[in-house]
Formats: C-alpha cells, structure tokens, sequence
C-alpha cells in the first residue's frame, strides 16, 4: 500500500509519470522505496533545498505510522 | 465623435475586467478539481476515510477534508498537514502550469489554530497599549505569522516580521 501511496504522490507531481517505478526493500531497520523518475523529473521530486523530497518522506512516513526511507534515483542512473 | 470613441474604450476595459475575474474564479475552480483529485487519489490508496470539500477564499482555492480519524495526516504541529499541501500544491501546478497558493486544511487543524493564534494576537495588543512597548513572539511559519499581522490590523496597532525562516517571528509595535 504505502508503494503505491508514494508512486500516487509522485506521479502527480512529474512531467513524465509513466516513467515513474517504485521498489520497495525491506530489511532489518524498516522499509526503503526506491523512486525512479525521468532525469527531467529529478529536480521536481526533490525541489528547492530538497523541500519536496522532505514532505515526500514525511507524508509516506505518516501514511505507514513508521519511518520509511525514501530515495530518489534518475531513471538513467545504473542499479 | 471624440467622445463616443472614449466611450467604446471604457467598454473595452470593463469587459476585460469582466474577463480576468471570471478567469480567475475559473482557474482557482480548476486548482481545486485537480487538488482534489489528487488527495482522493492518496485517501483511497491509504483507506482512510475523508470527505473533501472545496471552495474559494481570499483569491486561494481551499479544500479541507473531514474525516474524523485523520489525526496522522496533521502530524505534529500540522507538519505532515504542511506536506500535504505542498505536494498538493505542486500537483496542480503540474497539472496547469500555473503556481497554487491553494491552502489545505484537515478535521479543522487550522481553524482551530487561527482561532487560537487571534487570540493570542489579541492578548499581546493589549499588552503592548498598556505598556506602550513592543512585543516579540516566538518564530512562526508564514500561515501563522499572516493570522498574527491580520488580527493585530484589527486592534489598529501594527506589527513587523523579523529574521529569517525558521526562526522569523513577528513583532508587535505600539501605536
């Protein structure tokens, strides 16, 4: 659920959001959404001074009732 | 001849008048569909539920969703409340093109808060007439620091913001 809330988030807010792919990796200490955008998209997503980013985390975060970490990656960029 | 040509330009400027209030009122009903559409989008995916309400006020588009048990969705000192809004707020700015100063509101947090900060306003006015001395309150965001200069207007003092976010606050001057 808390993958798609953020893809839904993010999704509205980019120029290409077909382009936008959510994976989520649990591990040990909680939860990691990896977000990738379009390279265009980038600087969208995170905003000035990563303000975006920032209220992209907290709103997730709340939605989930725990800390989630999310990271935000140009599509073009290598696994 | 002279003045009937003044006349048909007078008509002209009304009409473009006409035309950019009813341009705006259209554009905020716009922001107001696409942000809506956007927190019914998020209310969905996270099953909460929230009726959403949309309206226009001081030239903003509003919506406030009301749902009861959305008490996360505030977070602490209305800062997951904040997010919200700016997300919504890049939303529709993606979806227009246009900037939105649309301001969101959830089960009331910021009715309830402006009502708190007036009164506030309110108290610290009659300090500074009794003392004649201004007064300087604690760092504020720019939605409380407004509600502050609007009600301090009122008592016919005025009032000044000082410093830099986070830490700018508004000082309270006497007459």
């Amino acid at each position: 659920m808390i993958d798609e809330a953020l893809e839904h988030l993010v999704k509205g807010i980019v120029d290409n959001p077909e382009e936008v792919v959510i994976s989520e990796k649990d591990h040990r200490r909680g939860t990691t959404l990896e977000v990738r955008v379009h390279p265009e998209d980038i600087g969208k997503v995170i905003g000035r001074n990563g303000r975006t980013a920032k209220a992209l985390r907290t709103v997730v975060s709340a939605i989930a009732g725990r800390s989630v970490r999310v990271d935000l990656i140009e599509a073009d960029e290598a696994r | 001849m002279s003045p009937k040509k003044s006349e048909a330009v007078t008509e002209v400027v009304e009409v473009v008048e006409e035309k950019s209030e009813k341009n705006l009122a259209a554009r905020l009903e716009e922001e107001g569909d696409v942000a809506a559409d956007y927190l019914e989008g998020l209310l969905d995916i996270a099953d909460l539920d929230g009726d959403i309400e949309i309206g226009i006020e001081n030239d903003r588009a509003t919506l406030s969703i009301e749902g009861g048990e959305l008490n996360h969705l505030v977070g602490r000192e209305g800062e997951v409340l904040d997010s919200i809004q700016e997300l919504t707020r890049l939303a529709v700015q993606t979806a227009t093109g246009e900037r939105s100063r649309l301001m969101l509101d959830i089960d009331g947090f910021r009715v309830n808060k402006k009502e708190n900060l007036s009164e506030l306003a309110l108290k610290i006015a009659e300090e500074v007439k009794a003392s004649g001395e201004s007064v300087k309150l604690a760092p504020m965001n720019a939605f409380e620091r407004k509600v502050i200069h609007d009600t301090i207007q009122k008592t016919g003092l005025s009032s000044e913001s000082e410093g830099e976010d986070p830490d700018r606050c508004v000082v309270v001057l006497p007459a």
